[in-house]
């Protein structure tokens, strides 16, 4: 009986000894696990302050580059350089460097809201990238002669990229859904063109997107932020000999 | 009795590394998981601004010396407008243009060039054609032809019947992208694993990247009057 009785509490000993022990040794592993991982976390907020001060300097930059570009306005304002000055208005509307009104639509655009079913593949039904490109397309097709995306300004050269939830526009500018898509040119014209029976809007629904669209007298469409001029391309020589 | 003993103190310790690392699991905090991507999509990023910061120092210290030329009379703010000018129509896709960049080729899948696919052969679609041009854009591309059609601001690429249309003209396969920038980063954003060139090829469609010193992109033939746009004069301006 006694010695039953003492090796039971033997049992209980080890058992308690080697839970000590596992729970220690573990431990242990972990602290020197974290240490590890505090090094490259370090490395995460410098990069997060250098983001930072990068934005803020592009902003700056921008800020100077749109005094300038208000002081050449300036000086070229005399009555001899109108016509010339009239042409610089007209190719940077064409760019995009210059803010436009004009009648247009509206387009609103938002992920899914239906409640999915198990086994669903939640990335069908939010919005990508391609949506919106296939979107833009079209209401170029339709003739739209100035386009903007949540108040950024799409040119030529904008891209539209799916970075996690976000949109990534003109390289620096991320956007979060509702994306909010004005374009300038006829109305009727663009609209219809979206609306078209198999087209755009209808694909989009079917994926349970959210597309509203109206119609709007006057939409004001604000001037691209960045900046002009090529780095790579220059003007080719007059008999395009390659 | 020692062998059981040892067994019961191993099965404890075992436990008590497993209920460690349960916890541990469970409760890791954030902060704890090394941000690897995000911090690739930091340094990204960072570069992306530090690109835009050199581009709006470089319009600055232009723009300072038409300023400057301004200043000096009329001849030469007239001069210092025309070189605004040229250089907005330039990016507008007004003027031919030359410079380093890439080719890509991109054609359907031939009929019957695999066994059973005399049914289903793949042809590519407008919106395959946005997406290479997209992905280009991205990666810095200042000037890009589609069949020998500049791509401006009001460019469309778009199904119409049978056929694809850019700039309201009709194009046929093979489909030819031309693009002025990096070549090395035009390619590698084309070429990139799970990128376009792969899901193209995936679709049996031939894609083919070359990088070129010169190319030469033409001028965009249409006219870009606006009918409904109008700038919006400064004084209006905010």
């Amino acid at each position: 009986m006694w010695q039953r009785l003492k090796s039971r509490r033997f049992y209980w000993g080890f058992i308690a000894i080697g839970l000590v022990l596992g729970l220690m040794v573990a431990t242990q592993f972990r602290v020197a696990r974290q240490q590890a991982q505090a090094v490259p976390i370090q490395r995460f907020n410098e990069l997060m302050t250098d983001v930072q001060r990068a934005r803020q300097e592009q902003e700056s930059l921008q800020a100077r580059v749109d005094r300038l570009r208000g002081e050449l306005n300036r000086l070229t304002e005399s009555p001899d350089l109108a016509a010339l000055r009239s042409e610089l208005d007209a190719v940077r509307t064409q760019v995009g460097v210059a803010d436009v009104a004009g009648p247009g639509i509206e387009v609103v655009l938002n992920d899914s809201s239906a409640t999915l079913q198990p086994g669903q593949n939640p990335n069908f039904y939010v919005l990508h990238d391609e949506d919106i490109l296939k979107v833009l397309n079209e209401l170029r097709a339709a003739g739209a002669e100035a386009l903007a995306i949540n108040g950024e300004r799409i040119t030529a050269g904008t891209e539209i990229r799916c970075i996690g939830p976000a949109v990534l526009v003109n390289k620096t500018q991320r956007l979060t859904p509702p994306y909010v898509i004005t374009a300038i040119g006829n109305p009727e014209t663009m609209e219809a063109s979206l609306k078209m029976r198999g087209g755009v809007v209808d694909t989009l629904r079917y994926w349970g997107i959210e597309v509203g669209i109206k119609r709007h007298p006057l939409v004001v469409i604000k001037a691209y932020k960045g900046a002009t001029g090529f780095k790579y391309a220059r003007p080719a020589p007059a008999e395009g000999g390659e | 009795m020692p062998t059981r003993l040892y067994a019961v103190a191993l099965v404890a310790f075992v436990l008590g590394l497993l209920i460690t690392v349960q916890a541990r699991v469970a409760g890791q905090p954030p902060g704890e998981i090394l941000p690897a991507a995000r911090v690739q999509e930091l340094t990204a990023e960072l570069r992306r601004l530090e690109e835009a910061s050199a581009g709006l120092r470089r319009e600055a210290g232009e723009l300072e010396q038409k300023i400057a030329a301004a200043k000096q009379g009329q001849t030469q703010a007239r001069a210092a407008l025309q070189t605004e000018i040229e250089k907005y129509r330039i990016q507008a896709g007004l003027v031919p243009v030359v410079g380093p960049g890439v080719e890509v080729m991109i054609h359907n899948m031939p009929a019957g060039s695999l066994p059973g696919t005399e049914q289903y052969v793949f042809a590519v679609r407008d919106e395959d054609l946005l997406r290479v041009v997209n992905e280009l854009w991205g990666a810095g591309a200042e000037a890009i032809a589609v069949n020998g059609q500049r791509l401006v601001s009001t460019s469309e690429i778009r199904l119409a019947g049978t056929f694809i249309d850019v700039n309201l003209q009709r194009i046929t396969p093979p489909y030819t992208i031309v693009a002025i920038g990096d070549p090395d980063v035009l390619a590698s954003a084309l070429e990139i694993e799970g990128g376009v060139a792969e899901m193209l090829r995936a679709f049996g469609a031939s894609c083919l990247i070359k990088k070129k010193d010169t190319v030469r992109i033409p001028a965009y033939e249409g006219t870009m009057a606006f009918q409904y746009a109008r700038p919006i004069k400064e004084e209006v301006r905010g």
